[in-house]
């Protein structure tokens, strides 16, 4: 017998898609179109991110995904500088990870 | 994303608070210029005092972050009536605890001077009220800011040395002193204060400062200038303490408004318990 984990939510690419879409509203007046974002977007290197734009970007994941993602137990422990660090992809799966609904299975 | 319309400006407001009880006071956390946004707390110790209980309120200050960016009006005394305006825009009367980092904390204590009934207490980080001294010594980096013909060079120079995101802070400080006037208001001041006049800040401060700080010695003189002022040092921090150990700060904040009377949920967690 073997514990086997079941992911139901949202796949890795409907958060990417998600999150490209904030990261468009976020950088509105400058940034690049969603469809430019992937899992290796890194926000200080490609986005050009200040910190104020990861505010934003805060506030509009707890807005869509509330306390089931908890944001804040992502950014706690790292500075300024390594959340800017930080991929877009290292986001989405801290996103898929904190919606996934686990099972345990028998087969 | 929340704005709020005030003195013809448009400000970035977040709010942090307890999701499960009333929040026990209203703590407003005053950030620095002129490259400073909310950001600043809103990553550092904001989370922490929100679970402690209490109401959060960070705002991007008048041509800083989100907010509006007016080409003049930035004498302190400017800085200063943004925020009681901003309070009766949120609809918070009585008086708040505030925090205030570098130039954050001279807004503070402009505050207390221009509206006392409004401030239950400063707590000041690595900051000092504003004197006609400070802003002449900050007047040759203001005009360098300003002025410096090798500008790409500087970013470059502070890119390589602090990493390309402080390389965009130092260039956003310097399109702010290059598009307002900021460099000239702040110099124009007329709220900048003789130390003979600190005896206005009546209200109970709690002034922190970094080792490594030049401000440091403020530690020892402040507390003899202010009529209720008590300090404490950070050891191996600089002057960005808040970003630098914001464990330490928050559990520094908590401990000060506890005593303040606030009815704050002191954190259990030893990490959180480690100021000196």
């Amino acid at each position: 017998m073997t514990a086997t984990t079941i992911t139901v939510n949202p796949t890795t690419e409907q958060v990417l898609a998600e999150i490209a879409a904030m990261l468009a509203d976020v950088l509105a007046d400058i940034g690049p179109h969603s469809a430019e974002i992937a899992m290796g977007t890194s926000f200080n290197d490609d986005l050009e991110f200040e910190s104020i734009d990861m505010v934003s970007l805060a506030v509009l994941l707890n807005a869509r995904w509330g306390e089931r993602v908890n944001f804040a137990e992502f950014v706690a422990g790292k500075h300024l500088d390594e959340l800017i660090a930080l991929t877009v992809g290292e986001l989405v799966y801290h996103v898929v990870d904190g919606l996934a609904v686990t099972q345990a299975s028998r087969r | 994303m929340t704005f709020h319309e005030v003195a013809g400006l448009r400000f970035h407001v977040e709010r942090l608070g307890p999701s499960d009880r009333p929040p026990a006071a209203t703590v407003v956390l005053v950030h620095g210029f002129p490259a400073d946004t909310l950001a600043t707390y809103y990553f550092t110790v904001a989370p922490a005092l929100a679970e402690a209980g209490l109401d959060v309120v960070m705002y991007d200050q008048r041509g800083h972050g989100r907010t509006t960016r007016p080409d003049s009006g930035y004498q302190l005394e400017r800085f200063v009536e943004d925020l009681p305006a901003l309070l009766d825009e949120l609809g918070i009367a009585g008086p708040v605890h505030l925090v205030g980092n570098c130039f954050g904390g001279m807004v503070a204590f402009g505050m207390a001077v221009l509206h006392p009934d409004r401030v239950a207490s400063i707590f000041a980080i690595e900051s000092e009220p504003a004197t006609p001294d400070w802003a002449i010594q900050l007047a040759p980096s203001l005009h360098h800011g300003r002025t410096d013909p090798n500008l790409e060079e500087s970013i470059a120079s502070i890119t390589a040395e602090h990493g390309s995101h402080m390389g965009r802070l130092a260039l956003r400080a310097a399109r702010m002193l290059r598009t307002t006037s900021l460099a000239r208001d702040i110099l124009a001041s007329e709220l900048l204060l003789d130390p003979m006049e600190f005896w206005q800040i009546r209200c109970p401060v709690f002034a922190v400062y970094a080792a490594d700080s030049d401000l440091v010695g403020l530690a020892d003189r402040l507390p003899h200038a202010l009529p209720d002022c008590r300090t404490a040092v950070v050891a191996e921090q600089d002057h960005f303490v808040l970003s630098g150990a914001p464990e330490q700060i928050s559990a520094l904040i908590l401990d000060w408004l506890a005593e303040q009377g606030v009815a704050v949920t002191l954190p259990t967690t030893p990490g959180l318990r480690a100021a000196s």
